[in-house]
């Protein structure tokens, strides 16, 4: 492979320890990398931090405006003729919003198109409901032809994106908001897509976490490490296709898997998990994520605090677990 | 001629399925005619051609007119219209992309024409000078997100972009006048900043001078064909119900001695 044409240290920079920038420093590469990669905005230019790729790659970046359906729909069509479109979104609109359009012209017509969505979660916490996305991996993941992924943190937001450049078929990137996210890969780690890390080792129980919830995984494991209990931390940032196997190794050797996500208890990593271990290999499991209801106004720590998504809401639901024999 | 045929294919679609959307396919017949064997540069035995031209049914439950058609244009075997609606068909109610000739997945409404402003774009970007067509239906186009494109064919200036609509005046539960009125159409589109044309999509003269005209620099072209539901056979003309129906021996009989005679 040729050099990078952005250096590590000048995106890690401008990537701020957001998975959102990162993605926008990632397509600074791929469009050295891709000549057919053309970039599409919908009025979100700043979200993912673009402007670098627009002032070098002019003739390949479109403003389709405030219109998600017309986005997804341009970037299918795009994709028809051999084009590499990536569309840079606002989660809550683009998963919801244009689901038909994801479904049907790049899910079902199998379209290379990759979506960088990003504000998911509760990271547009003071936005209020009408902003956070807490069902969007229940919804993507249900479409068949579709890869999910929910890196957990800048470098391997970054990792990933490159990543999709070899995937044939349409990609849902789940990115944060503003909120840093604390590094949880050692810099320049690879991303495997489909694969997940095991962040710690541990045969007490498993945690399974995605996104902004694998730090508080992590922060989990080594509080109940000081009480004696080694809980093996996977994080699984490819949400499908899902790593069957770790997830059923953590099921044979562990205790019982506690799942930590940023997103709807119906649905999600959570979901997917149990959907898998109740005919492979039924397990304790305790879900860590945001309840049946619609969260409420506020900063994003602190609804996070509220609904459980913690690392202490994490080590309250493992305890639960090894105390239950 | 060949509208002719699309008409009759069209009817063998549909008792091969027992039933279909006859009213819609048969109205975009002449358009689809003109399209396949006057306008496109196209090669149907190699239908991956990427030079070709590129027509996208956003009205995808006409599929059987676009079938019949590229059955007549030789991209899919004959023998496929006689397997609309069969089990492991390529050829349903809506185009689907893995038949040769179908260049997207359509049939939920309001999608093709920003599938097509892609497809231009890309045509653009890879100094390709293919053009894009796309037929949508009347009703088709109460859907807001046609709107949305339709802001970005002009707003791109896409001249190398034809919008149809088929303008038969009829949709699924009425007249598209007592649905959702539509009017003034020609002018919805220009003020968009289309350049907007209006024919009779029966007259195939009008359609393929339409359809040859050259483009006006820097914009989209709208052609609002005037048409007829269900156009050749009398007893299925300007009914609603005919949108949907069943078709039985017994009327696909009566059908064909009509476009027969």
């Amino acid at each position: 492979m040729n050099a990078p044409a952005v250096s590590s240290a000048a995106w890690r920079d401008r990537a701020a320890n957001q998975t959102r920038l990162a993605f926008g420093q990632a397509l600074l590469e791929i469009g050295a990398r891709e000549t057919r990669a053309v970039v599409l905005s919908a009025d979100t230019q700043d979200l993912v931090g673009i402007r670098g790729f627009i002032e070098r790659y002019r003739e390949r970046f479109v403003e389709v405006g405030i219109a998600e359906q017309n986005a997804i729909g341009i970037a299918a069509g795009m994709a028809t003729t051999g084009m590499r479109p990536y569309v840079c979104a606002y989660a809550p609109f683009i998963a919801a919003r244009s689901m038909e359009q994801v479904r049907n012209d790049i899910a079902y017509a199998r379209q290379r198109v990759v979506i960088g969505a990003a504000a998911s979660g509760i990271s547009l916490g003071v936005a209020g409901g009408t902003h956070h996305a807490l069902e969007d991996l229940a919804l993507m993941r249900s479409l068949p032809n579709m890869t999910v992924i929910c890196p957990a943190d800048a470098d391997e937001t970054y990792q990933a994106t490159l990543a999709t450049l070899d995937i044939d078929g349409p990609v849902y990137l789940r990115l944060g908001g503003r909120m840093e996210d604390t590094p949880v890969n050692d810099a320049g780690a690879p991303f495997r897509l489909g694969r997940a890390s095991q962040l710690r080792a541990g045969n007490d129980l498993a945690i399974i976490a995605c996104g902004a919830l694998v730090d508080a995984a992590l922060r989990a494991a080594d509080s109940l490490r000081q009480e004696g209990i080694a809980a093996r931390v996977l994080n699984m940032h490819t949400i499908k296709p899902l790593d069957r196997d770790a997830i059923l190794a953590a099921a044979h050797e562990t205790r019982g898997i506690v799942t930590a996500e940023e997103h709807h208890l119906t649905g999600g990593l959570g979901g997917a998990v149990a959907e898998l271990i109740a005919i492979e290999k039924p397990t304790r499991m305790r879900m860590i994520g945001m309840p049946d209801e619609f969260a409420g106004i506020g900063p994003t720590g602190k609804l996070r605090a509220k609904y459980g998504m913690s690392a202490e809401a994490i080590v309250a639901a493992c305890r639960q677990l090894v105390s239950h024999r | 001629m060949e509208a002719r045929q699309i008409r009759r294919n069209v009817w063998r679609a549909l008792r091969a399925g027992g039933s279909g959307h006859m009213g819609g396919s048969c109205s975009a017949a002449d358009v689809l005619a003109a399209l396949y064997f006057h306008r496109m540069r196209i090669r149907p035995n190699e239908p991956e051609w990427p030079q070709r031209d590129r027509f996208v049914l956003s009205k995808g439950h006409a599929n059987a007119a676009l079938g019949a058609a590229l059955a007549q244009a030789g991209f899919i075997e004959d023998a496929v219209l006689d397997r609309f609606y069969h089990l492991e068909s390529p050829f349903g109610m809506h185009p689907d992309i893995k038949m040769d000739g179908i260049e997207m997945c359509t049939g939920a409404l309001g999608h093709g024409l920003a599938v097509a402003i892609g497809m231009a774009l890309g045509a653009r970007m890879q100094n390709q000078d293919f053009h894009t067509f796309v037929m949508m239906g009347d009703g088709e186009i109460q859907e807001g997100s046609v709107w949305e494109a339709a802001l970005a064919g002009a707003h791109f200036r896409l001249d190398n972009l034809t919008a149809i609509i088929d303008y038969n005046k009829i949709q699924q539960s009425a007249s598209v006048q007592e649905v959702m009125s539509l009017e003034p159409l020609a002018e919805k589109w220009r003020a968009f900043g289309w350049h907007t044309i209006e024919i009779d999509g029966h007259n195939m003269a009008q359609v393929v001078d339409a359809l040859e005209a050259a483009p006006q620099p820097h914009k989209p072209t709208a052609l609002i064909a005037h048409t007829v539901k269900g156009k050749g056979v009398s007893f299925a003309e300007g009914s609603y119900l005919w949108h949907n129906n069943m078709v039985t021996e017994e009327v696909y009989q009566r059908a064909m001695a009509e476009l027969n005679a």
